[in-house]
């Protein structure tokens, strides 16, 4: 692979020049072909494309068609199989992950865009044997799911919603967690979850933790 | 205590958190496509872009020419997979249209597989084959010119006893007041969040199936015929679902495509089916019609029922549903008179969905019921109160309890439903015109053939196997929490495994039987292992309770105990030499074939109850809801909903809240926001995603409260348990519509009530 790089943080031109360099999505492709194409000799498009990510801490190093989404590459890739497709068109926020602390739905971010970020995953949030994350235990204590299939965007969502300070009462947290479907209809609970967990998980955040 | 866990009141168990809770919000919990397998090659369909008509031919150059592309299956190339008649049930497949083509019979019907190395290549590849059909005119609903309409009396032995008595005509004839309706349901999609994903792996000639399933024996049966190989040879594994509500149950066409390209590649495949596909490859709730006629005498006492009910279906398959047998029974109504049938249309199969037979046919009814309770200007509470009956009002036989107007007035105490005003459109709150209504929930108790092996070491710990499904339900706690009692152990000593062909069989997880039938089994199994340590216990020629009467003793905090003595588990086991004491039990429904066990190995459930035994056997329960109805805009919000339900004993009141919460929820649903819209032309579904398909978030929801009223029922099975899955969503839709009838005077009789129909 053509990229090799030293620090983590990818300059925005460089990560401009990996996706256009490697432009084969029919998304990517419309936006930068012209221009990439003008500057660059073109190369083959299918040629996997290389993509840093520190996923949980670790450092994770891919090789990936450049159409495969992020969520995809936890899955499939990575073995992360905590997110989840509900739907892999950003209706369902089955998917959704912290980007550099940020939720984002997994589906609809391309794993190569979010090359040198860091992301968080529901298997981040804590380990075998270790005590729950607060959102998770009061996502156990409420109730706040059934199946548990949309659970892990619930949860990634949920601690998304407390840290963007959307969380102060409980129209607000319907509001701000409604990108989250629960066909469960576990809501009236999750509701309660967030609640219970909102102060805990304020003060990890204060004191760097996801 | 709080609103997730509440304090259980007489019959009912506490409210552990679920045995999965940790599992599940760790994302340690594998689903089906979660489960790691080597090397595999990821498929993807590709389905029919008409509705009726032929392929003829198929263009595969582009699509093979996409590199990574492995192979890819039509039905030229599938033909060794063998048909399985379609069968309700979980014993057959879904439907019989399993082929691949070259004949269509509705939109989106598989008519191709792509495998190849990446789930992106699968895809560009699949959206590459070139498809040339002949397109025939198609129709896709009741009013379509085409469509084949069949009385089910006439179809099947189980219809024949379709309900009737008296003599309608001149019941009605002699009523004070009738009220003569047509009522509509929408076609609607389960939707579960999980999409259908099948991954299969061959080790040799031995098959691996991972699919979520809520019938793991039916499925691993039905997997083999489909592919011709003998059912030892097959194993299904599903230790969670995404959520089911009814579309997991039975075979769908994917399954076998995907075992037999597996076998075909001698590499594991994968397909996770994309969400618009899961409208059309599984099943879904049937467009309904309902024609009702409803008397009663000035006093408030029915005369006279007459229903007739109309179901949509496809071209060759006959499923109904026929829920004028629930509906039938539940008010003393004088003379019944009802008649089904199904309308056959150029669409995929139904099948069940949440509460299958119920919920149109009561939603249909409790309307009704209202219609008329309004037309004598009686309190609907009270017009239910003078129609209660205990016995079946067809057949005179007892209900075996029915706790109806308990939870009426329960509900009706908490919601205050005494402070309302009856004259429609009479409350109001500023802008907004609030409506109240209300309407009974009743789901028939299920009973099925289950088995299950239970071990209790020494220590004191015990595991529970049987290869029933938690959908989310709660199954791996109560069924922990049952031999937890049983064997008089910590809840947290039990280790509960489900889902995967290797335990013992349990029945299909529909019709809300899970609980009765694997606890009952459950229970059986603890007694064998309690009869060993209490012959042990009591036959020693020393100890504390050598001589005791066995009767007396019993197992309590990890000891076998009597009045006044008792010993540890460890010493009774010692006294049996052996570390362990393993019991396999198997449980059926009274009047169960001999063979029922047998069959359940098969893949095929026996199911009782209902109507069907010398008692009626049905749970209840009472919703109340609050609509606001914006007097202008007409936008119409629930801000409350009250319901209260019996459902015998009470496993757990924690999962109980949320599987009746969860229902009440999906009865909103139905009654506001879900439809799956079919174009009337090319006969294609229009809504088939999560943001045009409505259903509620978390915005759209606000307080349902449940309450639980204590009933005991020992007729019903061991366990005394009668299923809540279904329950909740049964006349919900009933008490939304009638609350918007409170609010506005207006009578929505087809569902949903969007804004639109109010403007
Ligand atoms: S899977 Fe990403 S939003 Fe549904
Ligand atoms: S818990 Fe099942 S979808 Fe939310």
């Amino acid at each position: 692979m053509s990229n090799n790089r030293a620090s983590f943080t990818p300059s925005r031109r460089k990560f401009l020049m990996t996706t256009a360099s490697s432009a084969a999505g029919p998304v990517i492709a419309r936006a930068f072909t012209g221009e990439a194409r003008a500057q660059s000799a073109p190369r083959n498009q299918r040629e996997p494309v290389g993509v840093r990510l520190e996923v949980n801490g670790h450092v994770q190093d891919l090789s990936l068609d450049v159409r495969t989404t992020l969520l995809d590459a936890l899955r499939e890739h990575l073995g992360l199989t905590g997110s989840k497709k509900g739907c892999d068109q950003g209706q369902c926020g089955a998917c959704t992950v912290l980007v550099d602390g940020r939720r984002v739905l997994g589906c609809l971010t391309l794993a190569a865009s979010v090359d040198g970020r860091s992301i968080t995953t529901i298997e981040g949030l804590t380990s075998p044997g270790q005590e729950l994350h607060p959102m998770q235990q009061a996502f156990v204590d409420q109730d706040a799911f059934q199946c548990g299939y949309c659970t892990s965007g619930q949860i990634m969502s949920a601690i998304g919603c407390v840290h963007e300070g959307h969380a102060e009462n409980d129209a607000d947290i319907r509001e701000y967690m409604s990108g989250n479907l629960c066909r469960c209809a576990a809501y009236p609970n999750i509701v309660a979850a967030i609640k219970q967990a909102k102060a805990a998980t304020q003060s990890r955040l204060a004191s760097k933790e996801t | 205590m709080s609103a997730a866990a509440p304090q259980p009141l007489a019959n009912m168990g506490a409210p552990e958190p679920r045995m999965d809770g940790r599992a599940k919000v760790t994302g340690e919990a594998r689903y089906p496509s979660d489960m790691p397998v080597s090397n595999p090659a990821f498929a993807f369909l590709v389905t029919s872009a008409i509705a009726k008509g032929r392929i003829n031919a198929i263009d595969q150059m582009r699509a093979r020419a996409v590199p990574g592309v492995l192979d890819i299956f039509t039905h030229e190339n599938t033909g060794d997979l063998k048909e399985i008649k379609f069968a309700s049930g979980g014993a057959g497949a879904s439907t019989s249209i399993q082929q691949l083509g070259p004949e269509v019979f509705h939109d989106g019907q598989i008519i191709a597989m792509v495998v190849a190395d990446t789930f992106e290549a699968a895809r560009e590849a699949a959206y590459a084959l070139k498809v040339d059909y002949a397109e025939a005119p198609a129709a896709p609903s009741f009013d379509s010119p085409g469509v084949e309409t069949e009385d089910v009396t006439q179809l099947h032995d189980s219809a024949k006893d379709i309900p009737s008595v008296g003599d309608v005509e001149a019941a009605l004839a002699g009523a004070d007041v009738v009220v003569d309706a047509q009522y509509g349901t929408p076609t609607q999609h389960h939707n579960p969040i999980e999409l259908f994903t099948t991954t299969c792996v061959w080790n040799g000639d031995r098959l691996t199936v991972h699919e979520p399933s809520q019938f793991m024996y039916g499925l691993k049966n039905n997997v083999a015929r489909k592919l011709d190989v003998g059912p030892e040879q097959v194993r299904t594994i599903s230790h969670f679902v995404g959520g089911a509500f009814g579309s997991k149950a039975q075979l769908t066409p994917r399954t076998g495509l995907v075992a037999f390209a597996a076998r075909k590649l001698h590499r594991p495949v994968k397909l996770v089916a994309t969400r618009d596909q899961g409208f059309t490859i599984a099943t879904y709730r049937a467009e309904t019609r309902h024609r009702i006629r409803l008397g009663a005498r000035r006093d408030g006492k029915l005369v006279g029922y007459e229903h007739e009910g109309f179901e949509i279906t496809s071209r060759p398959d006959k499923y109904f549903v026929a829920g004028v047998e629930d509906a039938a029974r539940l008010y003393a109504y004088g003379a019944v008179k009802t008649k089904v049938n199904i309308v056959h249309a150029d669409r995929n199969t139904p099948g069940f969905m949440r509460s299958p037979p119920v919920v149109p046919y009561i939603y249909a009814i409790e309307t009704a019921m209202d219609e008329l309770a309004a037309k004598l200007g009686m309190d609907p509470v009270e017009f239910r109160r003078v129609n209660d009956t205990t016995t079946d009002p067809i057949s005179g036989k007892p209900y075996s309890s029915r706790s109806l107007m308990q939870c009426y007035d329960q509900a009706a105490a908490a919601f205050r439903w005494m402070a309302r005003d009856p004259h429609p459109g009479s409350m109001r709150d500023g802008d907004w015109l609030i409506g109240w209504g209300c309407a009974t929930a009743v789901y028939p108790t299920h009973f099925g053939s289950a088995t299950a092996r239970v071990r209790l070491l020494a220590n004191g710990d015990v595991r529970v196997q049987t290869a029933a499904h938690d959908l989310g339900t709660g199954a791996y706690t109560v069924i922990g929490q049952m031999a937890a009692e049983r064997l008089g152990v910590p809840f947290s000593a039990v280790k509960t495994e489900l889902g995967d062909s290797e335990l013992p069989p349990a029945s299909v997880a529909g019709g809300s039987n899970t609980t009765a039938s694997c606890c009952s089994a459950v229970m059986k199994a603890c007694h064998a292992i309690r009869a060993k340590l209490f012959h042990a216990a009591a036959t020693a020629n020393e100890g504390p309770l050598a001589g005791q009467q066995i009767s007396g003793l019993t197992l309590r905090d990890g000891k076998v105990a009597a009045e006044g003595a008792e010993e540890p588990l460890a010493e009774t086991f010692k006294r049996l030499g052996v570390g362990a004491i393993e019991e396999y039990a198997e449980s059926a429904p009274p009047g169960a074939p001999a063979d029922a066990i047998a069959s359940l190995y098969a893949g095929k459930p026996t199911l009782s109850g209902g109507a069907h035994g010398k008692k009626l056997m049905y749970a209840f329960g009472a919703e109340f809801v609050e609509v606001r109805v914006h007097k202008d805009t007409c936008e119409i919000r629930v801000p409350r909903a009250v319901g209260a339900f019996a459902g015998g004993r009470i496993m757990n009141t924690r999962t109980a809240h949320s599987q009746l919460m969860g229902g009440m929820i999906w009865g909103i649903s139905s009654a506001l926001h879900e439809a799956t819209e079919i174009d009337p032309v090319r006969a294609r579904y229009v809504n088939d995603n999560l943001a045009d398909y409505l259903v509620p978030v978390n915005a759209d929801v606000q307080a349902v409260d449940v309450i639980l009223v204590p009933e005991v029922d020992p007729d019903v099975n061991p366990a005394g348990v009668k299923g809540l899955g279904e329950l909740g969503n049964v006349g919900t839709a009933a008490a939304v519509s009638n609350a918007v009838y409170h609010a506005t005077g207006r009578r929505i009789r087809q569902l949903p009530i969007r804004l639109e129909k109010l403007l």
